[in-house]
Order: C-alpha cells, then structure tokens, then sequence
C-alpha cells in the first residue's frame, strides 16, 4: 500500500472530505493563507476558498465558540487550536455548550464538530506549547476524545471524527507528523471507541496512547531481544473508550503497564487501570498494574529535562522488564 | 554558650552509629578536638570530638546504643551554665516507647534504627525476627528476610497474594497460608500457587480406573470419620506403653476353668483388664473424666466402653460400672454385648455414657497398637496379644513369661505423662496380681 506521513494523511482526509461535503469547513489560526503551523491544512485555502477554510483572529474561545454555532445550524466544522495547550481557552464553550447541548436539547440539536488539538513535547517548545490534555476531556460526558498514533488511523479516525454527530477531540501529536505508514487512498473510516491490538505478546499487556504506542513498539522489540513478549493496545478513542481487548489480553498476560505522555497523576492510565480491576480481569493480574506516565511537572524548555519529563522507550523497556521479572 | 555534640556522619551511606565506649565523664573539663567518645560504624571506629572547650554534660546515650547520625549525643557546657532542659533525655527513647515492636518485661531488643521503622510498619513484634547484626543486633536485612519469608503471617494472618494467585487457588482449592511466596516481600504469585498445586498432584495416586468400587462413606462410617478426625486434630495424644506380665492371669483363667468345666461360665481376658482398668480408674480420676470448655469434669461412675469389630466398623457397648463387678459378670457382659453388637441388636443405651474405653486387639495376633480417643473421653486402652516372652527370672536366667502390651492414649490437656504413667502402673499391679481378683 501507498505510504504517507501522518500530516499528509490528516491533509488527504480534510480534503477529500471537503470536497465530498460541503458542510465541512475548517477554521484556525494561520491554517489557511500560510497552511496550518504544521503544514496539516496546506493547500486547502487555495482549493476550497477563504469561505471554507477560515484564518482566526488568535482566540481559541472564538474559534472554538464558531464551531459550536456552525455546528447547531447544521455544519460540520473542524477547527484546529495551532498548540493544544491553548485549548485551555475554550474549556467553557467545550465544556459548558459542545458536550452539553446535545443531552440538554433531549438530543433534538446536536454538535457535529472536531477540533483538532496538536499537542505533546518533544520539539523544545517548553511549559505552555508542549502539554499533553486529553484526560481533562475525557472527564466531560458528552465529548468524545480520539487520539491516533500511525497515518492510517489518522485518516480513518478523522473522518469518522468529522462524520459524528458528537463533539469530537482529536488529538495529533507533533511528533507523530513526520511519521510514514501505509495509508488507503480511498476514503474509510476506522469506528469511534475500537482499541486495537498492534503487537501480540504473553507476557505483559501496554496500554499505550499517541507517539507511546511508537515507543512501546520500539520497546517491544528490544523485550524480544530478552525473550520478553508484550501485547501492545492502542485504545485509539480515550471516550468512548473499548475496554474489550485489553481486559481479555490481560486474562492472558495477568500484568499490566499503561503509558501515555500526559502527566501521571489524574491522567488515562488511573482511569485504565480503575477500569481494569472493577472488571473480570482483575482475578488474573499477577502484579499490580503500573503507569508510566509523565513527571508531574511543565514539560521544561531545556532539551536533556524535556527527554526526561516523559516516558522515552528506554523507560519502558526498563519498566516492562521490571513488572515481568515481579520486581514489583 | 552550651554547645551540641552531634553523631558525626563519617560516610555517604551511613545512617547510625554505634556508641562504644565514653572516653570522658560528664563533668569532665575537655579541651576542642579532645576525644569524648568512640564509635562504630559498620567498617570501623571512629573518635567523637568535643566541637570546643568546656565542660561535658547532658550524655543522652549509653555505650552499646546505636544512634542516627546528626542526633545530639551530649552537649559541651561553659562554666556556670546549665543543661537546656530539652538536651536531657534521648530522643530516641521517646520514638521507642511507641514502637509496638519494644517487648514489655524488660526483655531487651536490639535493633537498628531502620529496623525497627521497618518492624514498626510491618507491625512485627522485634522478639520473633532473629538479628544478625552485632551481639544479635536486628539489622534491616534481618528486617527483609523475616518479611519474605513470612507473608502469611503479616496483616494478622492475611495473606499477601495477587488477584491471580487468589483465583488459582481457589480453583485447585489449595489454602494460601501453605504456599511461601517468590513475589516482592513474599507475595504469593500464581505461579507459586500452580507449584504447590503440582506437589499435591504428585501425593495422589496415579490413576483410579472408572470401574475401581467406590463405598459411600455414610452411617457408622461417616460417624467414625468425623469423630475420629475431630479427636486426632484436636486432642492433643499423649501414649504410653507397658509390658505387663500375665503369669497370674493365665494361672487364673487355667485354674478357673479346670474348676467350672461343663459350666457356661465365661472367663475372658478382656473382662479381667476391663476390671482392673476400672478400678484402676476409681484411684484415678482424671482418667476417668470429661474435659468441657475451661473445666475437667471428674465423672462419678465407671462405664467402660469395649470396642467390638462388627462388619460396618465398630461399635462401643458399654460395661456400666465396671469397677463394682466380677470378672464373671463382666465376661458375661462384654460377651453378650459383642453377640447384640455383631448381630445388630444393641439397643441405644448400650452404647451411651461409657469414660473409659478398651480396645483389645490380642485376639488378632496384634502386639501392640496405638488407639485414638473417642471425646469426650479422655482415655483409651489399646491391649495386645498375650505373647510368651524370655524374661530374666531373679538369678538373671531367662525363663518364658507371658506377656502383654498396653498402649494408653490420653488427652494430655487433662493429664501430664507421670499421672498417665501412675494409671498404667496401677493396672500392671492388678493384672500381675490376679490371684487375688475378685473373680
């Protein structure tokens, strides 16, 4: 199959969508004229016209508040807030109006938006461009969070993300979008709340969100090299999230380890790891489930502290090993 | 101005000190860098320093103590200054009056520090754990070793095992408390549980075929398992042997029964030891008793029950007040009794209130045996086969002599070995003096 990078997977979804659905329109800062501050807009402006592919003044409550609106009347706008951490911007119109309206209206109006949310560390842009949120949202009923790690899911997840008639959060990672994997050229959609088993393995079952799901792969690999086999899940979709594969990889491998980026404490993992002992795969553990997880703390500016702040693959590897030999 | 003097930290990993001997007095003048004291380390021994010139005062420690390091140990006094009333006790004795670790009745424990944070936590009493360290000092590896090798017995008596390890055994129904766990600080994992499982597995027999017959353990057979099993766990046995010669009570019998010949008299061995355990146990009467929750309670009668091989089992009938009978009456009785037994026409009072019982196996070629107590009695007479035996006579020449072993099972939280011993005696006495039973 074709490869593409995960940008450009992102770019051929919204076009091809675009040009498909006219209810489709973009709105963002810098997304048009220039292309998007990762290049994920591109020539879209130039395809579709200023009318459907909107540059924003820089507020994110605007934009964010834009697409509520568009999306009550029946649109199907796809915002994009440039640095995810700027989402903090637009916690009421999310919280208070997007994921309420829908249960408040006793389901006769609905929000069919998307906001697409780079975030994650890694490019040395320190505390207030480099965060990873998606565990603020998953704790608002009403949104649905999608977070993918490979092109093919981007896609996939995209234009299913664009197709529900729910608020969605689509979260990128900024690493992610150099990344290259095989990518149809039709359109498709991959179903909102499917985790996926992307390595098979006896011995321990991670659960790993965004650009962890690509360290935990290259971790895996070195594990082999030990004779150690770990399972590796991708839930793909935070909220609602597919709970199916990994209590049934855990029957099988009695251990887990989840790993995201976003800091520890209060974050996907406790919620993984809750949902993991309240169900019939708690009688299989044989260790306790561990998070990797990032430092509590601002990803830092200098680039040795920024490695550190989050879990690299040596880390898991290091962690996987321990939870299999039962150190802990 | 009055001046601390502080446990000096002399490594990077070192934690405490301890104090091997106070090189001055308080109320010694010392001069700054005298020596004051000597202590240990793990490694070696080092010098404490007076940090200035003055008078030494306010020792918290006494030597043999093991100290943090940065806690004062003294405190170095200027001329016509008095100790801060806060330097007067050490603070360590304050930490260990709450350790629930410290043993009462002054027995004295020693224990690193560490340590005793990790029995404090651990909720472990200091006197169980043994310590390696220096005159039997409990160090923190003492610590950890105690802790993995007892997981069963921390969190009072619950088990530390995974969700997986639980379920396992549960499947296999293998109780957690017998398996040693591998896991961190002895954690039973599954795979312990499957590794104690397959010991088990290997103590049953190999194969059952189908077609092996089965008999339902129901009836008498049910009543002898529960009763028998109940005794055996929760009596403590106590046995005791004795050869008893019974030159006597052959003579006896022999002499009985030229003179009765033609009669339907009965004159059994059995009856013979029955009466002189009866009466044995009126001068005993802690044999003859019944233990009930907190008391021992002396029974007033002698009832003695006589073990009957019967082809379901066994059946005990009851010689009531035996000590007060003949040996014909009993041998009479004993053998009507074993008639109704083996025909299945004892009636319930046949078999209620025996407190003693005799079980005579001789008749079977058996030697000697062990029996178990039937509750609530306290004892049971295990009697063997009358056996001819050489036995040095008065001049040490061996000369044939039958002879008999008893074996008395008894519960030993009623009664101790000598009294048990005293009970036996008392039967010998009357069996190898049968000549002048009450026939």
């Amino acid at each position: 199959m074709r490869e593409l990078t995960y940008k450009d997977a992102l770019h051929e979804a919204l076009d091809q969508i675009m040009a498909e659905d006219d209810r489709v329109f973009l709105l963002g800062e810098d997304i048009g004229v220039y292309g998007g501050a990762f290049g994920v807009t591109g020539d879209l402006q130039e395809k579709y016209g200023k009318d459907r592919v909107v540059d924003t003044p820089i507020s994110e409550a605007a934009i964010t508040g834009a697409c509520v609106g568009a999306a009550l009347t029946g649109m199907h706008p796809v915002g994009e807030i440039m640095f995810s951490d700027f989402v903090t911007l637009s916690m009421e119109q999310l919280v208070l109006q997007a994921s309420r309206i829908r249960f408040m209206f006793g389901g006769k109006a609905t929000v069919p938006m998307v906001l697409r949310l780079p975030g994650g560390s890694g490019t040395g842009a320190s505390g207030q461009h480099s965060g990873s949120y998606e565990s603020w949202f998953i704790h608002v009923p009403g949104l649905k969070v999608v977070m993918p790690s490979t092109p093919y899911d981007a896609k996939g997840l995209l234009l299913a993300a664009i197709e529900d008639p729910n608020p969605v959060m689509f979260f990128e990672h900024k690493l992610l979008y150099r990344t290259k994997g095989p990518v149809p050229e039709e359109m498709y959609t991959i179903p909102i709340g499917k985790s996926q088993v992307v390595r098979e393995g006896k011995d321990l079952t991670i659960i790993a969100t965004s650009v962890m799901v690509m360290r935990s792969l290259e971790a895996a690999q070195k594990l082999a090299e030990e004779g150690i086999e770990v399972e590796i899940i991708d839930p793909r979709t935070l909220n609602p999230l597919d709970m199916e594969p990994i209590i049934a990889s855990i029957i099988k491998t009695g251990k887990a380890l989840v790993v995201h980026e976003a800091v520890k404490t209060g974050g996907f993992g406790a919620e993984v790891a809750g949902r993991i002992v309240e169900s019939e795969a708690f009688a299989y553990l044989d260790a306790p489930i561990r998070r990797l997880a990032g430092l509590d703390m601002p990803i830092p500016y200098n680039r040795n502290l920024e490695y550190h702040a989050v879990p690299q693959v040596e880390n898991i590897v290091e962690e996987s090993r321990k939870i299999v030999q039962g150190v802990y | 101005m009055a001046k601390e003097v502080i446990m000096p930290k002399f490594g990077f990993t070192q934690e405490e000190s301890e104090i091997i001997e106070w090189l001055k007095k308080e109320g010694e003048t010392v001069e700054k860098g005298d020596p004051i004291a000597t202590v240990s380390t793990d490694k070696l021994s080092m010098e404490v320093e007076a940090p200035e010139r003055g008078i030494l005062a306010g020792i918290r420690y006494k030597e043999g103590d093991v100290v943090l390091v940065t806690k004062i140990i003294a405190t170095i006094l200027q001329p016509g200054e008095v100790l801060p009333k806060k330097n007067a006790e050490p603070e360590t004795q304050k930490i260990e009056k709450d350790e629930p670790s410290k043993p009462e009745k002054g027995i004295e424990v020693s224990a690193t520090p560490v340590a005793l944070h990790m029995l404090k936590d651990a909720g472990i009493d200091a006197t169980t754990v043994q310590g390696s360290g220096a005159g039997g000092k409990i160090t923190k590896a003492d610590v950890k070793a105690y802790l993995s090798q007892k997981s069963t017995d921390r969190h009072g008596g619950k088990v530390a095992a995974t969700p997986a390890a639980r379920r396992a055994a549960d499947e296999i129904d293998i109780d957690l408390t017998s398996i040693a766990g591998s896991g961190p600080l002895g954690r039973i994992q599954e795979k312990d549980v499957k590794a104690a499982a397959s010991h088990i597995v290997q103590a049953i027999p190999p194969t059952i075929p189908a077609e092996a017959p089965r008999i339902p353990l129901k009836g008498m057979r049910r009543i002898i398992a529960e009763k028998m099993t109940c005794s055996a766990h929760e009596i403590p046995h106590l046995t005791l042997q004795m050869d008893i010669d019974m030159s006597d009570a052959v003579a006896l019998r022999e002499q009985v029964a030229r003179q009765v010949t033609g009669k339907d008299i009965k004159f059994t061995y059995t009856a013979l030891i029955t009466q002189a355990a009866a009466r044995a146990l009126t001068r005993h009467p802690k044999l003859n008793s019944s233990l009930d929750g907190d008391e021992i309670v002396l029974l007033p009668c002698v009832h003695i029950g006589v073990a009957v091989a019967v082809e379901e089992g066994l059946m005990v009938p009851v010689v009531r007040d035996a000590d007060k009978k003949g040996v014909y009456q009993l041998s009479n009785e004993i053998a009507t009794l074993a008639v109704k037994a083996r025909t299945n026409k004892l009636i319930p009072q046949d078999l209620e209130g025996a407190t003693f019982t005799i079980s005579n196996l001789g008749m079977y070629g058996i030697d000697r045996f062990t029996a178990i107590i039937n509750p609530p009695q306290t004892g049971i007479l295990a009697v063997g086969n009358i056996v001819e035996k050489f036995m040095p006579d008065a001049k040490r020449n061996p000369i044939l002599k039958p002879i008999m072993t008893i074996t008395l099972s008894a519960d030993h939280r009623v009664v101790d070995g000598a009294e048990a011993a005293e009970f036996l005696q008392d039967i010998k006495t009357g069996l190898e003096n049968a000549g002048a039973t009450t026939v």
